[in-house]
């Protein structure tokens, strides 16, 4: 930590000049509030880090320093004049450069080549090699100019992106997510290089990320992030892991409000209370045993095991990209298994096959629904079918008044909005896509209830709705595997709460025991 | 919200009947100049596609029995389509169809051999487009690129049973110049005709249209379309609702094939080259049918028009030709108004898309 930034970070505005500063600055999406009257301030020689669970604003607030975003209110200064930052071009211009989470590289495309793109100038090979070669000397990012794309890992694919962003020769380098893809060796180069790039060439650095460890490792100060508000900005050598996690997923107090406030509290205590006890006798419904999982040589789930319970909603938190995603598609018939077993109710599945799972009783409400949850192009009478086109055919035909009828039937008792049954999904709002979504997978009467992420990109009310659906299916005696990412969904809805991190589950924790500070550590990766 | 569908479709009609006017207009327009150009009766040129599709006497029947194959061709490429693959190897199923189709019916005689040596086709055809789905499922090779090449592995192969006398070569040794042809069938193993208004065309016509009406009905009303149309439109929800990709790919790939083969047997037996299989027999049926394809958006019955037109087009075409217009200049006529077809499909086509991807991000 160097001596100019230990210090009060509001105070010392003379001495150390902002490079960017947002002025309060507000977005709006709809009706959602992605960024809420945000203060930050980058100064040159400084790393700083933005803090945050996933949905807390800090890629919104990143869009706008970069120009993929504009803000509604509020204003940017850079060097102390006031900026309107219309697209990338003019961010280059101003030297703000970002290395994105999700890697923008062209894969079948060679290193110099990808360092290039975007480039008007006639094409230099071989100023683009030595480009590259310098770069990688000066800040001990080695890598092969005429290495693929294909043939790199992912730490190596960070230094192609981290060099095409530093080429720009930027003043402001903002690294979003940076390590979510890379091995802690990996990570450690990265901090060192960053490191460099600040302290001996005075560059400013916004480090987004929601690993506790590596923001007290990296940054100089932090800023906290939550629900799109800035909660706490301090110098990072005042803060331990513990009150970053404190301040990151909101203390305990506020977590009750938030239950309160989505008008769930009464029917959230009294059956946790019950399930407490009640839920040990009950049969274990779905077991994973040792899953293993792997995709290009990489264990996506490293020796998975999970038991959930009849009746009980077992919640799976973690940071994304651990995992999660395979595990919903795993239990959506959709990868099949390397190693491991997957039983429904007493009975081994053949994972891979097409509606194995299905058939075996297991709902899904898909992280993506577009993805494999619905058939945006059908009718909602459709896609309320789907898997069951049984139900509504005689000898292969499809009795179409039974298949409206079925459809009126399910719109009426899951409150869907709709034109009607034959409009096509896609008409439909994402609230009543997904309410398409659980009311296919609960006719089904099934055993198991997958639900990933399902209150994501919704509004309030369709929240409420959906996480009373999740209660009431649990209390109906279905198990539930709740996945999400967000905390307060966790909190609010589970009975048991695991933590998911590296394809495998690293802690669990009964709902009474669970506090957002422990949660906060493990998920920071620090083991409570 | 349904008021406005409705006014949406409306606008929708509206726009695509102007297009196409539009579209048939300057296609009709650049084949005057084209004539004129090279010293042709340009006045008459709409006129004699018109008479030689439908005004002269006993051309509408010819119209139709050209139409009748292109449209066999488009159900099986529509079939193919409505479960996300692309078949664009018909002309070679039609080829390898009415080779194995005439490997048999030359053998004997009769209302039975016909049948057989239809089903024969039939089959050879999907067995050909099968390939293709193997390679798709089993080895990741697009179906686009090997249905396409399978093509040209069809012309060679066919045209290799054509070179031996134990396998298709015409083995009368009275008849001269009998290279590259096969046998002719004998008048028991031909489709019947039928003869209306001095109009004749071969029953194969009606076989089309009850297909038509066949494959409408499976793919709208039947659990197996809408498996497919699944798999069409979403492959990884179909997957977890329980539907194989591979099997419903595969199937379809299979049935669109077998429809191909069917059209080159339907096609021999109903008097193209005078009953003979002769190399270049599929005389491009199998592209044009999977135009018809396209420009009727997957949809089997509105195959049934379209399939007429572009028959006209075929027949206007000949026509014109011998109203003294050059050869190289009544295939670039044909060419302008199959383009002219073409173009409000692919309008409609992107249009779609951008709405689907506009709506898609105006919702995250």
């Amino acid at each position: 930590m160097n001596e100019a930034t230990v210090d009060d970070p509001g105070g010392d505005t003379a001495r150390v000049a902002p490079l960017v500063e947002l002025q309060q600055v507000t977005k709006r999406y709809g009706a959602v509030v992605a960024c809420r009257d945000v203060d930050l301030t980058l100064r040159a020689g400084e790393v700083h880090g933005v803090l945050g669970e996933n949905g807390a604003g800090k890629s919104t607030l990143m869009k706008m320093l970069i120009g993929l975003v504009q803000p509604d209110e509020g204003r940017i200064l850079v060097e102390g004049s006031p900026r309107s930052i219309q697209d990338p071009q003019v961010a280059s211009a101003l030297g703000v450069g970002m290395v994105h989470q999700h890697f923008s590289l062209v894969e079948p495309l060679t290193v110099w080549e990808n360092v290039l793109l975007g480039e008007t100038v006639r094409l230099d090979q071989a100023r683009a090699r030595r480009l590259v070669a310098e770069i990688g000397e000066h800040y001990g990012l080695q890598v092969d100019p005429d290495a693929r794309i294909v043939d790199l890992s992912a730490g190596l694919r960070q230094r192609v992106e981290l060099i095409k962003c530093l080429r720009r020769n930027p003043r402001i380098v903002i690294l979003d997510e940076p390590t979510s893809v890379l091995t802690p060796a990996e990570s450690e180069q990265l901090f060192h290089t960053l490191r460099e790039v600040v302290a001996r060439e005075g560059r400013a650095v916004a480090l987004v990320s929601h690993k506790l460890a590596e923001i007290l490792h990296a940054s100089d100060v932090v800023t906290i992030m939550r629900q799109g508000r800035v909660v706490e900005h301090r110098p990072t050598g005042d803060a331990t892991a513990a009150s970053l996690a404190r301040a990151m997923v909101g203390r305990e107090v506020s977590l009750r409000g938030e239950a309160a406030a989505l008008g769930a509290l009464d029917d959230l205590d009294t059956p946790v209370a019950e399930g407490a006890q009640g839920v040990d006798q009950r049969p274990v419904m779905l077991r994973l045993s040792e899953v293993t999982l792997r995709r290009h040589g990489v264990a996506v789930l490293d020796g998975l095991s999970l038991e959930v319970r009849a009746g009980e909603v077992l919640g799976i938190a973690g940071v994304e990209g651990n995992g999660q995603r395979e595990l919903g598609d795993l239990l959506s018939s959709l990868l099949p298994l390397d190693a491991g077993t997957v039983e429904v109710d007493g009975g081994r599945v053949r994972c891979g096959r097409a509606g194995a799972l299905a058939r075996a009783g297991v709902a899904v409400i898909p992280e993506d629904r577009h993805d494999s949850g619905c058939v945006l192009d059908m009718s909602v009478a459709e896609n309320l079918v789907l898997d069951r086109s049984h139900l509504v055919a005689r000898s292969g035909v499809i009795d179409r008044a039974a298949l409206r009828r079925r459809a009126l039937e399910l719109m009426a008792e899951f409150e869907i909005l709709a034109a009607g049954p034959d409009a096509p999904l896609r008409s439909l709002s994402g609230g009543n896509q997904q309410r398409v979504v659980l009311a296919r997978e609960l006719s089904h009467r099934p055993k198991v209830l997958v639900a990933a992420q399902p209150t994501r990109g919704l509004d309030v009310g369709a929240i409420e709705y959906m996480s009373a659906r999740i209660r009431r299916a649990a209390d109906d005696g279905i198990a539930v595997v709740l996945i999400s990412t967000e905390l307060e969904e966790i909190l609010h809805l589970s009975d048991r709460i695991v933590v998911m991190s590296r394809g495998s589950v690293i802690g669990g924790m009964t709902r009474a025991e669970a506090t957002a500070e422990r949660l906060g550590l493990l998920l920071g990766g620090v083991a409570a | 919200m349904s008021e406005s569908v409705a006014e949406d479709r409306r606008r929708d009609l509206i726009t695509v009947i102007a297009l196409y006017a539009l579209c048939i207009g300057v296609a009709l327009a650049a084949s005057a100049v084209l004539v004129a150009v090279t010293g042709g009766p340009w006045r008459s040129v709409v006129s004699a596609l018109i008479d030689g599709s439908l005004r002269k006497p006993g051309r509408w029947g010819q119209t139709l029995s050209e139409a009748a194959p292109l449209l066999i061709v488009a159900l099986g490429a529509i079939i193919a389509g409505r479960s996300g693959l692309v078949n664009i190897g018909q002309e070679g199923q039609v080829l390898v169809g009415a080779a194995c189709m005439a490997l048999v019916a030359t053998r004997g005689s009769g209302p039975l051999t016909l049948l057989v040596a239809l089903l024969v086709g039939a089959l050879a055809g999907a067995v050909w487009s099968a390939i293709a789905a193997v390679l798709k499922f089993g080895r990741k090779v697009p179906e686009v690129i090997t249905t396409l090449l399978l093509v040209f592995v069809a012309s060679q192969v066919t045209g290799y049973l054509l070179t031996r006398q134990s396998l298709l070569l015409d083995r009368d040794p009275n008849r001269p110049n009998r290279t590259q042809t096969s046998g002719q069938l004998d008048p028991e193993t031909r489709l019947p005709v039928i003869r209306v208004f001095g109009n004749e065309f071969p029953i194969s016509v009606v076989i089309g249209v009850l297909l038509a009406i066949g494959c409408a009905f499976v793919l709208n009303r039947m659990v197996w379309g809408f498996k497919l149309r699944m798999v069409g439109q979403n492959p990884r929800t179909a997957q977890r609702a329980g539907v194989s990709v591979v099997v419903a790919g595969s199937l379809a790939l299979a049935v669109g094939g077998g429809l191909a083969g069917l059209t080159g047997g339907l096609m021999l037996a109903g008097g193209v080259a005078n009953y003979r299989y002769t190399t270049g027999f599929s005389s491009n049926v199998g592209w044009e049918g999977l135009l018809v394809a396209l420009v009727a958006r997957n949809r089997p019955l509105v195959a049934i028009p379209i399939a007429v037109i572009f028959g006209a087009l075929r027949t206007g075409s000949g026509f014109l030709a011998s109203t003294g217009v050059g050869r190289e200049i009544v295939d670039i006529v044909r060419a302008l108004l199959v383009l002219a077809l073409l173009a409000p499909s692919a309008f409609m086509f992107l249009r779609e898309r951008r709405r689907a991807s506009t709506a898609a991000t105006s919702r995250t």
